[in-house]
């Protein structure tokens, strides 16, 4: 019979060790750099593990770890706070990408064009808080609710938080694909 | 059956209907409004494939190995320590 124990390595291996990769992805896009990125992972399981009885079984040990990780990042790896970025969105085309895509390739086979680094070069090109929203939504799947905790805003501020973010990264790789040929610009700014 | 929603609201919630956000009753709303609009069906598609492309794209990086042993190694020390 189970009963409720003293946290042990053997639980905090099976429910930390398998968000690793999640982990040093995340670091990595924050961090923009390998070295920092492992010392932050680092930092991050120590931590989690000496606060381990905080931690309630069953909930989301990803969002949990992700949350410790970010607030290490906050505190100890960078020294501006977030500032939020004055960015004139309006000026972004919305949806330039779709539409550029939607008649010029409707199959589609742009994407499969789209090297790696240059997404991830897209993604790190981000604002830090758009950046950030973006990997814990996009990549990790993690849930609004989620997101809003582990960054301690409103639900609200996430969802346009991540419209701006997709907005941005949509006129970053159209960009990126005109000068690369793959798609033709548009001509005219009516249309 | 509440009313049949616009082009314009679709648009607005097409990001929550991704993200499996909505209540039931509105993703139904949202569905079957795409379903009967080309151009918002496009569009949603569109989105759905920038994620995938992004998630595919990013999730290729993992944890090196060197990491991992090492944080391991850390984890007992530190277990052997308390």
């Amino acid at each position: 019979m189970a009963e409720p124990s003293a946290p042990s390595v053997r639980s905090f291996d099976d429910e930390a060790l398998p968000h690793l990769d999640a982990l040093y992805r995340v670091a990595l896009r924050l961090t923009g750099d390998p070295a920092q990125a492992e010392d932050l992972v680092q930092d991050t399981m120590l931590k989690a593990y000496r606060s381990w009885r905080q931690y309630r079984p069953g909930t989301n040990a990803k969002g949990w770890l992700l949350t410790i990780l970010r607030n290490t990042f906050i505190n100890s790896y960078r020294r501006r706070k977030l500032e939020p970025v004055a960015m004139d969105l309006e000026a972004i085309e919305p949806h330039a990408l779709y539409r550029a895509v939607a008649t010029a390739d409707p199959e589609g086979s742009f994407f499969g064009q789209l090297v790696d680094e240059k997404v991830l070069e897209a993604v790190d090109a981000l604002p830090p808080e758009f950046r950030e929203v973006l990997v814990l939504s996009d990549v990790e799947g993690l849930r609004y609710a989620e997101i809003a905790e582990a960054l301690q805003v409103p639900v609200g501020t996430v969802k346009s938080r991540l419209f701006r973010a997709r907005r941005l990264l949509q006129a970053r790789l159209y960009a990126y694909a005109v000068e690369m040929g793959y798609i033709k610009p548009r001509e005219g700014a009516h249309g | 059956m509440g009313e049949a929603i616009d082009c314009r609201e679709a648009k607005e919630r097409l990001t929550d209907y991704l993200k499996q956000e909505l209540t039931a009753e509105l993703a139904v709303e949202v569905h079957e409004h795409l379903v009967r609009c080309r151009s918002c069906f496009g569009r949603a598609k569109f989105e759905e494939t920038l994620v995938q492309l992004l998630e595919a794209r990013a999730r290729k990086v993992t944890c090196p190995d060197a990491l991992r042993e090492r944080i391991c190694a850390l984890l007992r020390a530190e277990a052997e320590r308390s």
